[in-house]
């Protein structure tokens, strides 16, 4: 049965779960549930009719079926396909539609193994030694990577305000200490530092000054 | 003017027609028949519920009715019209016609008394007629439900009754198929539809394709089954597991048969409704309020007037 598909899409997800193609989500997991619980096992209702190959086969399109259909990115390209107005001949088949997906949404990038500044050999060997982390450090550091405070407020998902309080040391403007060690771990990832060593020795520094 | 008047729905004095049948014997189609006829008459339409359970009459007995000595025996021997033999009961609106509840050779009466009847079911004077028929798809109950503006098929959870709705199904359809159909090509459908069976038939294999490929089957008949489906009841559902057996049965149909199944839902297992029977009172009538009633009345609405259950929700 599963031939019927890759063949001549003489079959289509749609017609496997008995839905119109303008079906809501939730009327397709609907017919989902009802559809695996029907062929699904040995139920009265099957027995007389389907073997329990068939009945496994068909369970092998269910699954298939719900898989695109019940994704929203897999069924935009699949009812692209089959409902567009040029779908002669079009591949209907699930690994195409897999493959056509992870064309169209790319697997996100790591997004900061990018290297967009002048290696400063002198520069790397100290991030690798250096255990004692200052607010000029980071500034520093941030720089040399060409990263303007904008950027690194996008990485860091923390407000500009309170970046450059960081850099500045200047304790005044910084919330509760619980707070400041979290932008200071997350600085400390954006600019690729050991971010346990950063954030320990800053907040060292952090706490004397209060004191 | 002339055209304008032509083209306006006339107003249809002929009543719908509704048949009640079920694959195997004993899964409560007399219940189901007569609560369907007395929740349409407690909608306020007129209905006659007609007997042709020829292999024992009991609707009277499922109304509560004492036997009266009119049944379609009067109709069948030409001493009286159906009209005549209509009986008026207690309830408004609803009035039966007997069956034969005296011992009748049925087998080789039914067909001579469908072809009979059914000219004069369609012009009862009432806005729906309800006919309870016998189990089986014999050949006079598969014309009278060809005929029928609703065909009703009432089954039970038990697997005997399900493969026995199956065979109905399948039934329906040979019979539509075979009518104006070339002996040739029906007969070489039938081997098909055993080697399908079988299971010895190339996979896949679907059946709309090959009538459609093949000269001498009407394609038209097949395709009324689905746009004119027959509608599922389950009864005796004693729990959701039930329920849903009518959508798995709707399933299969689709997947095997190509042809569509209405599942209009499924009736509750209820203790009273036995002893209702017992104590001769319908129970619609002595138990008005249960849930059972309610679901008779959704399926009566969805089917007569769908927009008023829809302005309901």
């Amino acid at each position: 049965m599963t031939e019927m598909i890759v063949e001549g899409s003489r079959i289509n997800y749609y017609e496997i779960l008995e839905l119109g193609t303008s079906a809501a989500q939730h009327e397709i997991t609907k017919a989902y549930d009802r559809a695996r619980r029907t062929y699904d096992g040995d139920n009265p209702e099957i027995y007389t009719i389907f073997s329990e190959k068939e009945a496994r086969d068909l369970l092998k399109l269910i699954e298939e079926a719900y898989s695109v259909l019940g994704n929203k990115t897999l069924r935009t390209i699949y009812d692209q396909r089959l409902l567009g107005k040029s779908s002669e001949g079009l591949d209907l088949s699930y690994d195409s539609i897999l493959t056509a997906s992870r064309q169209n949404f790319p697997e996100p990038k790591a997004k900061f193994d990018k290297v967009s500044y002048r290696i400063d050999e002198g520069l790397e060997a100290e991030i690798q030694t250096r255990t004692e982390w200052m607010g000029s450090d980071l500034k520093k550091i941030r720089e040399y990577k060409n990263l303007s405070i904008e950027k690194m407020s996008e990485k860091t998902k923390v407000n500009v305000f309170y970046l450059a309080a960081v850099e500045a040391d200047d304790r005044m403007k910084l919330p509760a200490p619980v707070f400041v060690r979290g932008y200071v771990i997350q600085i400390a990832k954006a600019l690729g530092l050991n971010e346990k060593t950063v954030a320990d020795s800053y907040m060292k520094a952090f706490k004397a000054n209060a004191g | 003017m002339e055209l304008i008047k032509s083209q306006r729905p006339q107003p249809t004095k002929d009543p719908r027609l509704w048949v009640i049948t079920s694959g195997k014997g004993g899964v409560g189609k007399t219940f189901i028949a007569s609560s369907l006829a007395l929740t349409i008459s407690k909608l306020g339409h007129s209905v006659v519920l007609v007997d042709l359970d020829l292999s024992g009459a009991n609707v009277h007995t499922a109304l509560g009715l004492e036997p009266s000595h009119l049944s379609i025996r009067n109709f069948y021997e030409g001493q009286k019209t159906l009209q005549e033999i209509v009986i008026p009961t207690p309830y408004p609106h609803l009035s039966y016609v007997q069956g034969f509840w005296d011992s009748w050779d049925s087998s080789s009466a039914s067909a001579d008394i469908v072809a009979k009847l059914l000219p004069e079911l369609r012009h009862l004077k009432a806005d729906f007629v309800l006919v309870d028929l016998g189990a089986g798809a014999s050949e006079s109950h598969l014309c009278l439900m060809d005929n029928a503006d609703e065909r009703f098929l009432v089954t039970t959870p038990e697997p005997t009754s399900i493969e026995k709705a199956y065979r109905f199904i399948e039934g329906l359809m040979c019979y539509k198929l075979k009518l104006d159909s070339q002996p040739d090509a029906y007969n070489s459908f039938i081997k098909k539809l055993r080697e399908y069976r079988q299971k010895i038939v190339d996979r896949p294999f679907s059946i709309r394709k090959y009538i459609r490929e093949s000269d001498g089957l009407r394609i038209d008949h097949f395709e009324s089954l689905s746009t004119h489906p027959v509608r599922l009841i389950m009864n005796c559902s004693r729990s959701q597991t039930h329920a849903d057996l009518g959508y798995s049965m709707r399933s299969v149909c689709n997947k095997y048969y190509d042809v569509s199944l209405d599942y209009l839902g499924a009736i509750e297992y209820d203790n009273a409704v036995w002893q209702s029977v017992r104590n001769m009172a319908p129970f619609l009538v002595s138990q008005p309020f249960t849930p059972l009633a309610g679901q008779f009345l959704g399926i009566c609405k969805q089917l007569i007037d769908p927009e008023e259950l829809r302005a309901v929700v």
